[in-house]
């Protein structure tokens, strides 16, 4: 057996010099709360669960494009969106992605359940305003110089852009007023009516 | 010459956080060689890559590892804004090196409390962890998770942190100072930790240059070399000096571990102090062309991230190299010669985190 050069640089008359801490823990109270009786507290940021206003959602579908294990399903015909409690990992993207804030990271557990589910909330249909144009459709002013940044940012595919004819053009039926193309028009001149 | 046998040691082990797998070749109770095999976690997260947009990836990079996962956040980060030209604000790049920071403190005290927890000293064992739990507590304030803290985003941070939030992390800091003491003086003074710790795997400063060790395991044999001195987020106006040891020792890895803990609680104060105000993030437009390689210090040592940018929303590589992979080769040179009931003591001595190599 391999012998030791030398004796540790310790202190043996210092044996013990975790007993203080022992003898402080012993009569002071535990460091661990009693849940579930007494309740848990949140701080706010905390990223607990996914929350919707369903009546804001225009159904762009952004935050399910957006999101890495691929929890949610918007179906913009039936105006749902349904989350997979169980696939969401709480990274906080859709909340990020969504153009109309309607989306938010709340404090606090989802229960825990047996078997997995999914929820599903679906949006309440305003006879006024059709499904589709929530947020209205984009209208094309004068100043535009058909950069095409606006139908690269279509999350639909909604907008068609041809620079040598100088022609733009909106498919009425895919387009859901998400606002995308008016935010990132550096002529400001798309309007959302 | 004594008969030679082969005892196999994890994957499954006790003192194994995660699986490993090593064929000790054994001369009576003497290790002669051991032969590593890994690939028990491999999830193959680096080949997402192909098929998630590029400012997703963040959330999955720092998947990686469930203790360093602020710092592989940050690594991809910086390689995609070196690629974009994106120079993130200076208030960005000192929370960024808060949160690193509090990464580090985070994941020396979880390594202190599975060592004392292998000497079966379970008092100090709880009390390392119960330390942990504060900065714990402060990345669930500040971030809103507790591992995972989804606050990187290419171009700065997504969350700010208000004057009495710093506030409420430089106290935590400061009382954790005063804690970390009584548990420092245990792991550094105890007469049973220093006789199961002392001249127990020596590494020389020669063998562990040669062999690629990095981190702690590296300066523990005396070669002072941080990648934090390089200067990335907010480290080139901060002051401070990498911590050495000259034994390379066991003990010498505590040693080093220990003092970069009080470090670290320095490097927070002074951020503190210095940050400025200022916007949080810069908007990044358009995909990436190009690509980038770059190292920075996780609390386990020098990482590597690589980023090949194709022009696309999607990237056609990304290459994570972690410390626990350069450490494997020194940590096989220790076992040799060691005895068989010191092995789970020296694997864990380099601070192994498997989930980070196999990704």
């Amino acid at each position: 057996m391999e012998q030791r050069k030398h004796e540790p640089k310790t202190y043996p008359w210092r044996a013990f010099p975790f007993a203080g801490t022992v003898l402080k823990n012993l009569f002071s109270k535990p460091a661990t709360t009693g849940y579930p009786f007494e309740p848990a507290h949140y701080p706010d940021r905390m990223r607990g669960h996914v929350e919707i206003q369903i009546e804001n959602c225009i159904s762009c579908g952004l935050c399910a494009r957006s999101c890495p294990p691929g929890a949610l399903k918007v179906d913009r015909a039936a105006g749902t969106w349904t989350i997979d409690r169980f696939d969401c990992v709480q990274c906080g993207s859709c909340v990020n992605a969504c153009p109309k804030k309607c989306l938010t990271m709340v404090p606090g557990y989802t229960e825990p359940a047996a078997q997995k589910s999914s929820e599903t909330f679906t949006r309440p249909q305003a006879p006024e305003v059709p499904a589709g144009k929530a947020g209205g459709r984009p209208v094309k002013g004068d100043a535009c110089v058909y950069c095409t940044l606006c139908a690269k940012k279509c999350p639909q595919g909604a907008i068609t852009v041809d620079r040598a004819a100088r022609t733009w053009s909106l498919d009425a039926g895919k387009c859901v007023g998400c606002g995308l193309c008016a935010a990132s028009c550096p002529k400001k001149c798309l309007t959302l009516q | 010459m004594a008969k030679q046998s082969i005892v196999p040691f994890g994957p499954q082990h006790p003192v194994l956080p995660e699986p490993v797998h090593l064929d000790l070749v054994l001369e009576d109770e003497v290790v002669v060689k051991a032969v590593p095999s890994i690939g028990f976690v491999h999830r193959g997260l680096e080949k997402l890559v192909e098929t998630r947009d590029y400012k997703e990836y963040v959330y999955i990079a720092e998947r990686v590892c469930g203790i360093c996962s602020f710092g592989h956040g940050m690594g991809y980060c910086q390689c995609l804004e070196k690629i974009m030209n994106v120079e993130i604000p200076p208030r960005a790049a000192y929370l960024r090196t808060i949160w690193m920071e509090m990464s580090r403190v985070h994941s020396h005290l979880l390594w202190l409390g599975l060592l004392a927890d292998a000497l079966g000293f379970e008092s100090l064992f709880m009390q390392s962890w119960k330390l942990r739990e504060k900065i714990l507590d402060m990345f669930d304030a500040t971030t809103g998770g507790r591992v995972i803290f989804s606050v990187n985003c290419i171009g700065g941070v997504l969350k700010d942190m208000d004057g009495g939030m710093l506030k409420a992390i430089a106290d935590t800091v400061d009382g954790m100072e005063r804690e970390l003491r009584p548990i420092a003086e245990a792991f550094l003074r105890d007469y049973t930790v220093g006789t199961r710790l002392h001249e127990l795997g020596v590494l020389t400063a020669e063998q562990a240059d040669a062999m690629g060790a990095v981190g702690p395991m590296l300066r523990a044999s005396g070669v002072s070399r941080d990648t934090r001195k390089l200067g990335y987020a907010a480290y080139g106006e901060l002051e401070f000096e990498p911590i050495t040891a000259r034994d390379g020792d066991s003990f010498a890895r505590c040693e080093v571990r220990i003092r970069e803990l009080f470090q670290s609680f320095d490097l927070i104060r002074q951020a503190i102090r210095k940050i400025p105000a200022g916007p949080i993030a810069v908007p990044v437009r358009g995909n990436p062309g190009g690509e980038h390689f770059m190292r920075i210090e996780q609390p386990r040592g020098e990482a590597v991230y690589y980023v090949k940018a194709n022009g696309t929303k999607y990237l056609d590589r990304f290459r994570l190299r972690t410390p626990t992979t350069s450490n494997i080769p020194p940590m096989l040179e220790l076992l040799k010669g060691c005895q068989l009931a010191d092995v789970a003591l020296l694997i864990l001595t380099i601070d192994p985190c498997i989930s980070c190599t196999e990704r």
